[in-house]
């Protein structure tokens, strides 16, 4: 079996401003090159503090444990070195930088990645590839960085910087979230026809319909902090057609659910 | 005692020393009569204190202007071709054109008094070399004006006189360098825009570490006339602009835009007036600074809306992006509005630290810290940075300001 990409041990992490408030209370997790694990759970499980620390986020305190990236402990790196090492994060809720062109941004996170300068026309050529990918006009690049985007703009444009950025592991942090059908099946496709083969996802996702299209390795469930169960595509279906809560009652949990 | 105390002191600030200087230049006698005029002003008005208002955080205490030697070599360099009938050099040579004397006699001087300030009468009685640029009636100048004022040590009294006649458009850059020495720059610009001309002047600000820079700069809009002032401000110790517009025609518009970026212990300090009285009239100012090390801005801004200017409107905002937690700002915008007939009349002020967001958004794309501030200093400046009162000076502007973020003290 192939070495780990990222191995994450007995995890746990707290808000840095709230050092009192623990979210991730001791996750255990290992994906190989290649997988795409899904992380599913309730509203308040802890889903976005766990891709966002792996992300190297300061909003978030790692109290105990390690995170191994390619065998290497990255638990106390910085967000830009965990990028430029190739761990890329699909923000639920991307920022909108005014004044801050898209094709700028990419062509400064591109030169970070490959830590060399990217000649203009090799930049400009892989760009417009890339777009035409996800179905998005030329001018979608002189825009600012998430400045007005729709929704569905929003969650296209992160996987147009995954695409450009050819990291080893994609978290992508519901990016299905607020995407019609349509829009879905456009950001799903892109995602696939953009990923190679090795690249590794985490996917964190509420629903079951992302995974008609990225279809994962392994399915895991977090409640409270916790990954309650793992298992393979089956308990998304599973998920899907009866919610949370047979789960939450074996386990004699008693966390509210939201629809 | 006073007296005798000050004549010491005054040394070529004297007013003898000032007609005895004039004379040598075999300057018309209004203007040596302006520059004694300019002098007595000078021994008579005191340092402003913190107790002014547009004082307030640029504490001069304990400093002369005395202290500074003028250099009475300097002249700017002028570089620009005019279309007939008008004028781009200094004033010395306007001096010698009948015609151009003319109009040098009687707009010089009458939108800021040589009396009015401290450092305004030095500059009356102290200018060398001064500049003129004239638009003539219904003319266009075909490319920018440019003004190149390079400092080395001691004191310059840099004088800009820009007349455009009806109808007339005029484009002037003033380049501002100097070296490391310590150097003391008392500037005036004289701004008359008759109906329906339009004027831009742009500072592009890049001065040695040692340099203290006080302008005062002011225009007069006729109807329907057109002034917009940008600054860009890099270089220097200590700057402090006041630039104001008297808004005096119907239907007249004044621009005003600032960007500065700070470092280190610099000072910048910007006072604007937006005064309203041509009815239907339109005002517009935006200032932003971003501010690194112990580097400090200061914004107070007065638009006044007169009773005569029904109609009008006006926008007035100062922004302030602090790099560090030494970095300071204060920013006080005003509103005097004397007449119930305002379109509107907007201003905003706002001092804060980096998005923190923003800027893990760009950490986790690979970019590193310093590299992520360039950027979001660079969208924080764009808005002004894009804008047309700013597309004169050369478009290496962005990269300017992003050069400095990579050596800055953040």
């Amino acid at each position: 079996m192939s070495e780990p990409i990222l191995e994450v041990r007995d995890l746990k992490v707290s808000i840095t401003d709230k050092p009192e408030v623990q979210i991730i209370k001791g996750i255990d997790l290992v994906i190989r090159p290649g997988e795409v694990h899904t992380i599913m759970g309730p509203n308040g499980s802890g889903k976005s503090t766990l891709s966002s620390t792996i992300a190297g986020s300061p909003t978030y305190t790692v109290d105990s444990g390690q995170i191994l990236y390619q065998g290497e402990d990255i638990t106390a790196a910085t967000a830009d070195e965990r990028a430029r090492k190739g761990i890329f994060l699909s923000f639920q809720y991307p920022t909108a930088i005014p004044g801050v062109t898209m094709v700028n941004f990419m062509r400064e996170a591109l030169k970070a990645r490959r830590g060399e300068e990217v000649p203009a026309r090799e930049f400009l050529g892989e760009l417009r590839e890339t777009l035409a990918k996800l179905k998005m006009g030329e001018e979608f690049a002189r825009r600012y960085v998430n400045d007005g985007f729709s929704g569905g703009e929003k969650k296209r444009a992160e996987i147009l910087q995954m695409g450009l950025l050819k990291p080893d592991l994609a978290i992508l942090d519901e990016t299905d979230s607020g995407l019609d059908v349509d829009a879905l099946r456009t950001v799903s496709e892109g995602v696939n026809a953009l990923r190679r083969p090795e690249q590794a996802i985490l996917l964190i996702t509420h629903y079951e319909r992302i995974l008609n299209y990225i279809h994962p390795d392994f399915v895991h469930i977090l409640v409270a902090g916790k990954i309650v169960r793992s298992g393979d595509a089956s308990l998304a279906k599973q998920i899907e057609t009866e919610g949370y809560d047979p789960i939450l009652k074996e386990l004699g949990l008693t966390q509210e659910v939201s629809a | 005692m006073a007296d005798t105390q000050i004549t010491t002191d005054l040394g070529v600030y004297a007013e003898a020393q000032v007609s005895a200087a004039a004379a040598a230049r075999s300057e018309p006698g209004w203007l040596v009569r302006a520059r004694e005029e300019g002098a007595r002003a000078f021994a008579a008005t005191p340092m402003p204190t913190p107790a002014l208002r547009p004082w307030k955080y640029t504490d001069l205490s304990g400093h002369t202007i005395e202290a500074f030697a003028p250099d009475a070599a300097f002249a700017p360099r002028v570089t620009g071709s005019a279309p007939s009938g008008g004028f781009a050099g200094t004033i010395a040579a306007a001096l010698t054109d009948a015609a151009q004397a003319t109009a040098v006699e009687g707009a010089l001087g009458s939108v800021v008094q040589g009396t009015e300030s401290k450092f305004v009468a030095a500059n009356a009685a102290q200018w060398t070399g001064g500049v003129f640029v004239h638009a003539p009636r219904g003319g266009a100048f075909e490319a920018p004006v440019t003004v190149d004022v390079a400092g080395t040590t001691g004191a310059i009294y840099p004088r800009i006189l820009v007349v455009a006649e009806a109808n007339s458009e005029v484009t002037v850059i003033v380049k501002n360098r100097s070296t490391e020495a310590p150097l003391l720059v008392a500037a005036v610009v004289e701004i008359v825009a008759n109906d329906d001309a339009r004027v831009r002047v742009l500072f592009d600000g890049d001065w040695g570490a040692s340099t203290v820079e006080f302008t005062t700069l002011r225009s007069r809009i006729g109807r329907n006339a057109d002034v917009q002032v940008a600054s860009l401000a890099l270089g220097g110790h200590l700057l402090k602009q006041q630039i104001e517009a008297l808004i005096e025609g119907q239907g007249a518009n004044s621009l005003i835009r600032g960007i500065a970026l700070g470092d280190a212990d610099q000072h910048f300090d910007f006072v604007t007036l937006q005064d309203h009285m041509g009815p239907k009239s339109t005002s517009d100012v935006e200032i932003k600074a971003a501010l690194a090390g112990a580097s400090r801005s200061v914004y107070y801004g007065i638009t006044r809306v007169e009773t005569t200017a029904g109609g009008s409107a006006a926008n007035q905002e100062n922004r302030n992006l602090l790099l560090s937690d030494r970095a300071k700002a204060d920013s006080d915008p005003v509103l005097e509005i004397l007449t119930a007939d305002v379109i509107r009349c907007g201003h905003g002020a706002t001092v804060g630290p980096v998005d923190q967001e923003a800027l893990f958004y760009l950490q986790s794309r690979g970019i590193d810290y310093r590299g992520a501030l360039k950027l979001l200093v660079g969208g924080f400046f764009a808005s002004v940075l894009n804008d047309e009162a700013f597309a004169a000076l050369s478009e290496d502007m962005l990269e300017r300001v992003q050069q400095k973020i990579v050596n800055a003290d953040l």
